[in-house]
């Protein structure tokens, strides 16, 4: 199954509503619902794997919500924040998974954000790789002369061999894309777009059945 | 005319002197010059000047004017400029900004507004004139240095520029990328587009352009076919000549042949001795370079079948090496055939996961990186990857101290030889890439290693440069330690390394001097190399030499 084309705006709207709800839920037994929803719309976007990966990166935070919930208040409370954190984790990986950053900006910019605005969150995106990448290197080069920057305490004292060369990199990375930015024409009037977001009955449908459920809640509720 | 400065100086805002200095050039529609100069001589900003980066980007003061395509550079703003003349910057990684091959090659033409159905014939004209039909849907972090070169190249060729300006485009490049390069600039030659390539090293290129300008301290010093200029006086310039242009010079002889065929000509034209050449041997001087004897059972590294795997592919194959003390030996081979991973495993940073790697002696599974520093020195391609000290001074000793082998002789020793001493209470982040590059190799041998291995040490370094890292292979060789080079370096490598050490897919595809390995066409091709101009000829002269015997 492909991802579905949804337009990111119905999709971002979807996702939001979809974490209101979550926050306002204050039982486990819908956050389980909810959460394996989630897991089965994950696989069936062939997600499953890093999904899993998620959910291997999410562990730590989910048992800290849960034992500080718990010990603060009690075991139903303690359920309800890790789950609460899992479901809520899952939608946006869902959303991040099935949006490239540029057709999310190209959504936000038909949303009325400006352009310059839109293209630096998406164009951020790329920068982690870049850095990850830079911070190796520099941890071999410091490593390689003797500066124990293995893991533990010696990371912790000796932090600024690795944190001076990737910050002043980074600052000097942020100036050259700049520039190539701009002599690609970055800003330059009457841009058009490759893949211009289309709002179709699909995404009203998406738009309309978020706002329906979430009144049908607090109307309930 | 395409490009047009009409006395042009520039300064950078905030900084005393200027970069260019009362620059005038004129370049017409399907002219390919090729821009050399030392490193500051101004290349780099005489081609932000000729885009509108200058003085648009980065402010600064600019007197005199600029027309590009008829175009004023100064009242027009950069994106008015950039569908006229295109910049494919140095850096490959500072110029891709999206997150796919294809979001790149299509953002400048977006920028220019064209409707959906031009922009994807120029990504498929562009992805095909430039070989990236089968990686235009993979993210931009995930490719090699050099289909990072190719798709920066792409992403400006598909705007149709009528000017194509390219800084130092073959600093990150293998021989085969290189030549990939050369190929699409000899295609849109065709295309009448005037390019501009600022390039240190002109032997890879000299012989493919038709006006060859040279930068000093601003000025142009020289402008005019490759071989008249090049008749002057340039040696004061500080331009990597040519390798054939260096060996006539050597030898003090007449000519600048460019390429093998004119180096022929000219010894057959002018009866020079052949044999005086065939002397001079590859290194290119008659003491030829110190091979050690592969008996000599004084080894400092022994690798013995070693394997190495990252995300499930297997990086190194089995690879068994001996380095003695004393040698040079060139590690080369195409990006990604494991170079960069196999000198990991000298010092510990990467571990084999099948195999052993001793080093004098210790096995670095169970040796501690910080005590295989202490024997093993590196100096990085990239020195801003060390730098984090408030002096030079600090930056040298941080290792030396780290290690406790601090030897305040040594070290005073180093800050002489390296010229750093007027440095070293300056903050290291200030200094100019080549003064980095020192500091950085001061460092490196400042715990006095037995072994020192230098990456990519001539990449985007000028002549000067080279000579001084020549002297300093020698003498750390006359002092008994061994170098190893990484390098896509050829020329630099068969002058100063007695032994190469091919790499193709994760294996030693062969191990020898490089006279032999340059003989052997199979493993050349295997490994993605490209025997040296030198080389060449002398098998020219050897076979004509040869059919005259007979």
């Amino acid at each position: 199954m492909r991802a579905p084309s949804l337009d990111p705006r119905s999709k971002l709207i979807a996702a939001i509503a979809a974490a209101v709800l979550l926050m306002a839920v204050q039982h486990w037994v819908p956050l389980v619902v909810a959460g394996s929803l989630l897991g089965i719309i994950a696989l069936l976007l062939r997600l499953g794997r890093p999904w899993l990966q998620l959910l291997k990166g999410l562990g730590f935070p989910v048992l800290s919500f849960f034992a500080i919930a718990w010990l603060a208040f009690d075991l139903v409370s303690g359920m309800v924040a890790g789950l609460r954190l899992l479901a809520l984790g899952t939608v946006f990986f869902l959303f991040f998974q099935t949006t490239s950053p540029e057709i999310l900006a190209n959504g936000l910019i038909k949303m009325g954000v400006p352009y310059s605005l839109a293209f630096v969150l998406s164009a951020s995106m790329q920068f982690v790789h870049v850095l990850v990448n830079r911070a190796g290197n520099i941890r071999d080069a410091q490593r390689s002369r003797g500066i124990p920057l293995d893991s533990g305490i010696g990371w912790l004292r000796h932090f600024p061999a690795l944190a001076g060369p990737l910050l002043i990199q980074a600052f000097k990375l942020a100036d050259e894309l700049a520039e190539a930015m701009e002599a690609r024409g970055f800003g330059a009037p009457g841009r058009r777009f490759r893949h211009e977001p289309h709002f179709r009955w699909v995404d009203w449908f998406a738009v309309g059945a978020s706002i329906l459920v979430l009144i049908f809640f607090f109307v309930m509720k | 005319m395409i490009l047009r400065f009409e006395n042009v100086s520039y300064r950078y805002p905030n900084v005393d002197f200027w970069t260019l200095r009362n620059v005038d050039l004129t370049i017409h529609p399907g002219q390919h010059v090729l821009l050399a100069g030392a490193s500051g001589s101004g290349k780099s900003t005489l081609c932000r000047s000729a885009v509108g980066l200058i003085p648009h980007f980065h402010g600064g003061e600019l007197t005199g004017r600029i027309f590009v395509d008829g175009l004023d550079t100064r009242s027009e703003p950069v994106y008015r400029l950039f569908s006229h003349a295109g910049l494919v910057f140095q850096n490959p990684d500072a110029q891709l900004f999206n997150r796919t091959v294809e979001a790149e090659l299509a953002y400048g033409l977006e920028s220019l507004g064209l409707p959906p159905a031009e922009i994807e014939a120029r990504l498929a004209w562009v992805s095909s004139l430039t070989g990236m039909e089968t990686y235009l849907s993979r993210t931009t972090h995930s490719l090699s240095g050099g289909e990072k070169q190719r798709v920066a190249l792409g992403a400006i060729l598909a705007l149709r520029p009528r000017l194509l300006l390219l800084d130092e485009p073959f600093t990150h490049l293998d021989p085969e990328g290189a030549e990939m390069l050369r190929a699409v600039l000899r295609t849109i030659q065709k295309e009448e587009v005037a390019v501009v390539v600022a390039e240190h090293r002109l032997q890879e290129v000299v012989a493919d352009f038709d006006r060859l300008v040279i930068l000093c301290h601003g000025q142009a010093v020289g402008d005019g076919p490759p071989r008249e200029v090049l008749a002057g006086d340039v040696s004061q310039y500080g331009l990597n000549l040519p390798s054939l242009v260096r060996l006539f010079r050597a030898l003090g002889w007449p000519g600048n042949p460019l390429t093998e065929d004119e180096a022929l000509q000219e010894l057959k034209s002018q009866s020079l001795p052949c044999s005086a050449l065939l002397n001079m041997g590859l290194s290119g001087s008659p003491s030829p370079v110190k091979a050690v004897h592969p008996g000599n059972r004084n080894s400092i590294v022994e690798m013995k079948n070693v394997w190495f795997d990252y995300q499930g592919s297997s990086i190194l194959r089995g690879i068994s090496l001996t380095l003695r003390r004393g040698e040079c030996v060139a590690l080369v081979g195409r990006n990604g055939a494991g170079k960069t991973t196999l000198i990991k495993h000298l010092n510990g940073l990467l571990k084999p996961k099948q195999g052993t790697v001793e080093v004098l002696g210790r096995n670095t599974l169970r040796t501690p990186v910080a005590e295989l520093a202490r024997h093993v020195g590196f100096a990085w391609q990239n020195p801003n990857d060390q730098l984090f000290q408030t002096t030079v001074r600090e930056e040298v000793l941080t290792g030396p101290r780290a290690l406790r082998a601090y030897d305040p002789a040594w070290c005073d020793h180093l800050f002489e030889r390296f010229e750093l001493t007027p440095l070293l209470e300056r903050t290291p982040f200030l200094l100019s890439e080549g003064q980095k590059k020192r500091v950085s190799f001061a460092a490196a041998l400042s715990a006095r290693p037995e072994l020192v291995v230098l990456d990519e040490p001539t990449a985007g370094q000028d002549e000067s440069f080279r000579r001084e890292l020549g002297r300093l292979i020698s003498e750390l060789q006359t002092e008994g330690k061994t170098v190893l080079l990484v390098t896509h370096d050829l020329e630099f490598a068969a002058e100063h390394a007695g032994r190469w050490i091919a790499l193709a897919g994760g294996e030693i595809a062969a191990d020898g001097p490089p006279g032999t390995l340059m003989a052997n066409r199979a493993v050349m091709s295997r490994a993605g190399l490209r025997p040296t101009q030198r080389f060449q000829l002398f098998e020219a002269i050897k076979n004509s030499l040869e059919s005259e015997a007979h």
